[in-house]
């Protein structure tokens, strides 16, 4: 699914970011990238959703080389792959409702099918009052909620979220978690991003551990066992 | 419905609220110069229309006696007899007075005022002027053939110039959209630089932004569009007005048949036409060069 072979990035003519990462991600698998901040967690996770092209390197997903891929089919490509960011990126100028619907739209979902859809998956994350609310009148948990509403309605292929449970408490975050793993059983392949060991110990998945540049594959507990 | 949505903010730029004042005063100007030259072409045609198959006789004025009515009747009688003439006929007096008068108002002549007689020849086809100027001269020495041919080339040029005239100004006009609606859109595409990153991160093509930049240029063009060429419209129409009231004859009637009109209110849609390929075109070209 997700193949990295000797890939370097630097940004501009400054220090290393990642150094000789390789590793595969199977279809179905589950894995924390895990590391400080700035370790380059989000670099990673960027090459993954192809806004950041490696420096060298050779990066494959779902069997394509996405140095070959051309500009139109990079898009078809991004379809596949649903991401929460960090800080979100809702548009400010959407209702929750449009945020969810943008991945439909642009895939060309007719719009009778849009306005159920999204309004159920809303609903599934427990915002079925703020269907039409504007981000900005959301909670930080909220927004998160649309989020992630935003990057699994096309049912893709590979979840990334970037530092998912930041701003949430514990008990939220447990909960994402959790969501992450229903939706991985049914065979999405999830890739989360923390800087937080004690979620990555909470839950037992591997890890793509970055120290200064250098990315470890760990396996989970019972592997190693 | 779902062309006209827009997921990018573009109705709260700047641009939304200039362009269609800019797109107005450019079909304004547009529509004002095509209906100039639609005008002039329309006042060539009359005018050719009237002289078209006629040419005129005219002898030097003189006092009224029987040898000048003779050399009338000589003179009506020749041009009757010619292969392919159809009409012959004298001015009258009060025909002469109405000629002279976009020049002289509506002032009666006085009597012993010294005009020459005219006669107007109309013929179906064509007629060897060279041949009756001499037949003519034969008659009386002072006698002028006129087939308008001046007249007529003058006209053409006339016309001609009007065309290309108004043909540079809407090209003028429809560059400087262009240029106006270009700035427009890369300014767009800077101010919402983030927003058209997560349209693209969630999968869209470039043709999906490029296709909310050309709706968003549409409706602008056609805001302004339509307001700029209703002022051209009444502006045209309060014009023909003050024209048509006035005294002198000698200022043209500005006419627009219903095809003209037609051709007119197209300046609007067309340019709005121009603005939405050129905001297409604009975004496909400048994110084609984005890595």
């Amino acid at each position: 699914m997700v193949l990295f072979e000797n890939v370097n990035l630097r940004y501009g003519d400054g220090p290393a970011i990642l150094q000789q990462v390789s590793f595969t991600l199977a279809p179905g698998s589950f894995h924390f990238i895990v590391g400080a901040s700035g370790a380059g967690k989000s670099s990673l996770l960027r090459m993954m959703y192809l806004a950041q092209r490696p420096t060298s390197g050779r990066v494959n997903l779902f069997g394509q080389e996405i140095d070959q891929l051309k500009r139109h089919d990079r898009p078809l490509l991004r379809r596949r792959v649903g991401v929460v960011f960090q800080d979100f990126r809702l548009l400010p100028h959407l209702s929750a409702l449009d945020n969810v619907a943008l991945p439909l739209r642009v895939a060309g979902v007719a719009e009778n099918k849009i306005r159920d859809h999204v309004t159920e998956l809303l609903r599934w994350v427990g915002l079925a009052d703020h269907v039409d609310a504007l981000p900005a009148t959301l909670s930080g948990g909220q927004q998160q909620r649309v989020a992630i509403a935003r990057a699994v309605i096309t049912r893709p292929s590979l979840l990334l979220a970037d530092e998912p449970t930041g701003n949430l408490d514990d008990a939220i975050a447990v909960r994402l978690m959790y969501l992450f793993g229903e939706l991985n059983k049914v065979g999405t392949t999830i890739v989360v991003a923390t800087h937080s060991e004690r979620l990555v110990q909470q839950f037992s998945h591997r890890q793509l551990r970055i120290e200064q540049g250098i990315v470890r594959l760990i396996p989970q507990r019972s592997e190693a066992a | 419905m779902r062309l006209f949505r827009s997921d990018l903010p573009l109705a709260g730029d700047a641009s939304a609220r200039f362009l269609p004042w800019i797109i107005g005063c450019m079909v304004y100007l547009a529509a004002l110069a095509l209906a100039g030259a639609l005008s002039a072409e329309n006042l060539a045609g009359r005018w050719h229309a009237e002289l078209a198959g006629r040419f005129t006789v005219e002898m030097p004025p003189s006092p009224p006696s029987d040898e000048k009515e003779a050399k009338l009747r000589d003179i009506t009688g020749l041009l009757s007899k010619i292969d392919g003439v159809t009409a012959v006929k004298l001015v009258g007096a009060s025909e002469k007075a109405a000629l002279l008068q976009p020049w002289l108002g509506g002032i009666e002549l006085p009597d012993d005022i010294a005009l020459p007689d005219l006669i107007v020849v109309e013929a179906g086809k064509a007629v060897d002027l060279a041949k009756v100027s001499v037949d003519l001269i034969a008659i009386d020495p002072a006698i002028r053939v006129d087939d308008h041919a001046n007249w007529h080339g003058d006209l053409l040029a006339f016309s001609n110039s009007m065309t290309i005239v108004a043909l540079i100004v809407l090209s003028l006009i429809a560059l400087t959209a262009v240029s106006t609606v270009i700035f427009v859109t890369r300014t767009g595409l800077a101010i919402h630089r983030r927003v058209i990153e997560i349209v693209h991160l969630v999968g869209a093509q470039d043709t999906y932004i490029a296709r909310q930049f050309l709706f968003h240029a549409l409706r602008l063009g056609l805001a302004g569009g339509a307001v700029g060429a209703a002022l051209a419209a009444a502006t045209w129409l309060g014009l023909q007005r003050w024209l048509s009231g006035g005294n002198s004859g000698l200022l043209p009637s500005l006419t627009l048949s219903t095809g003209d009109w037609l051709a007119v209110a197209a300046v609007p849609v067309a340019l709005a036409i121009v603005a939405m390929f050129t905001a297409q075109v604009t975004v496909l070209i400048l994110l084609g060069r984005e890595p």
